[in-house]
């Protein structure tokens, strides 16, 4: 067992870019993960508004003004349907949302599939041999 | 290949007259009505409450059916001495293990296409839309149960059932867990956390519940590539448990 996870160990290390795994959120090209950023602060009105709106809401400070500015400041603007929004972004850094790592996908798959035919061939050799 | 048809259909008739796969899609079915039953207190969204974790508890009937029924085929064929004379003349060792996996594959599969009909009459009942994508969602995680069959049989070749489920099982929560998860769990080592983290599988690639749940469409060449890295780690599970396997001394 120690030889063929030492086969494998070495097999994977000598394929570029096979030297660590990825997470979605690492691999993700900028505009996949800006498409949700930029949508995220798109309100209507000025800065200036919402500042002075925020500085309000401040001076009151009890929770029900707390409230209605996540209110105002949700209706100020509105997300396209099946778009990144508030707190999306779990949701959308699945592998089904994300066709840029179906290739690597592809790549590790016929990766294992080549180290299952090696080590099922490697195997039946060593058993002759004994 | 005949020899490997021929067995692994004696084994789904062996499977399917053992009590252990009824009990365990009773349990499924029954977990599934009880989902379904949980009042939506009126909130608008029951419909997607219900194939959310519909899914995800036709994904645990996946890993208990796994267990249940592969868990201890290696170890009773081996205590019931059926194992030698079988390996002895008409089986290579190969074809014992690939007769066991399609058996096995097979009564899964069936079982769990029964949880998803479940579920849809679950729907049906609660005057809810059938998704179009709740069939090849339920494809996927045959997928993924055949991943886990595999595990279990890699490790029931050196390990006893009862050591077989928790290891199975945490290879199945790991699975689960994203790259800064797992390195997570030991921060001063992460190339060597990520480096086992490729050899271990992804299993979001086999989740699709929350797209479902939500009305998005996944693509379908997605499918194919999930289903294609589902059978070839399943392969590659199955390398590793025959090469285990053939070192074994059956005496």
């Amino acid at each position: 067992m120690i030889k063929y996870a030492f086969l494998i160990t070495i097999t994977l290390l000598s394929f570029s870019g096979c030297r660590s795994d990825y997470d979605i959120s690492e691999v993700a090209p900028a505009d996949f993960l800006e498409s949700g950023e930029n949508q995220e602060h798109v309100h209507e009105g000025t800065d200036e508004e919402a500042t002075a709106e925020r500085d309000n809401h401040g001076q009151t400070g009890d929770e029900n003004s707390i409230d209605e500015h996540v209110e105002a400041s949700h209706a100020g603007h509105n997300h396209a349907a099946g778009a990144r929004n508030h707190g999306t972004q779990w949701f959308f850094n699945q592998p089904w949302a994300a066709p840029f790592i179906w290739g690597k996908l592809f790549r590790d798959s016929a990766i294992f599939l080549g180290l299952a035919v090696a080590i099922f061939f490697f195997s039946s050799r060593k058993r002759r041999q004994k | 290949m005949k020899a490997v048809f021929t067995f692994s259909l004696m084994t789904l008739r062996m499977l399917f007259r053992r009590r252990t796969l009824w009990g365990i899609l009773l349990i499924i079915l029954l977990a599934l009505a009880g989902i379904a039953s949980v009042p939506s207190f009126d909130v608008s969204n029951q419909g997607r409450f219900i194939l959310d974790f519909g899914l995800f508890g036709i994904e645990v009937g996946a890993l208990l059916l796994a267990l249940g029924l592969a868990a201890t085929l290696y170890p009773r064929d081996r205590e019931t001495k059926t194992l030698m004379p079988l390996v002895a003349v008409p089986l290579a060792r190969w074809q014992y293990l690939l007769g066991r996996f399609l058996g096995a594959a097979l009564v899964q599969a069936a079982a769990l296409l029964v949880t998803c009909l479940g579920l849809m009459l679950i729907l049906l009942f609660h005057k809810l839309p059938i998704p179009g994508d709740l069939l090849p969602a339920t494809l996927l995680i045959i997928v993924e149960g055949w991943f886990l069959l595999s595990t279990v049989f890699f490790f029931s070749f050196f390990t006893s059932p009862p050591l077989n489920w928790p290891l199975t099982t945490m290879l199945f929560m790991v699975s689960q867990m994203g790259v800064a998860e797992f390195v997570g769990l030991l921060p001063s080592a992460p190339g060597l956390m990520r480096a086992l983290r490729m050899l271990l599988p992804h299993a979001d690639v086999f989740h699709i519940k929350d797209p479902i749940a939500h009305g998005f469409d996944v693509e379908p060449v997605y499918f194919l590539v999930a289903i294609f890295y589902g059978l070839c780690y399943s392969a590659f599970m199955l390398s590793l448990a025959l090469a285990v396997f053939r070192r074994r001394d059956l005496k």
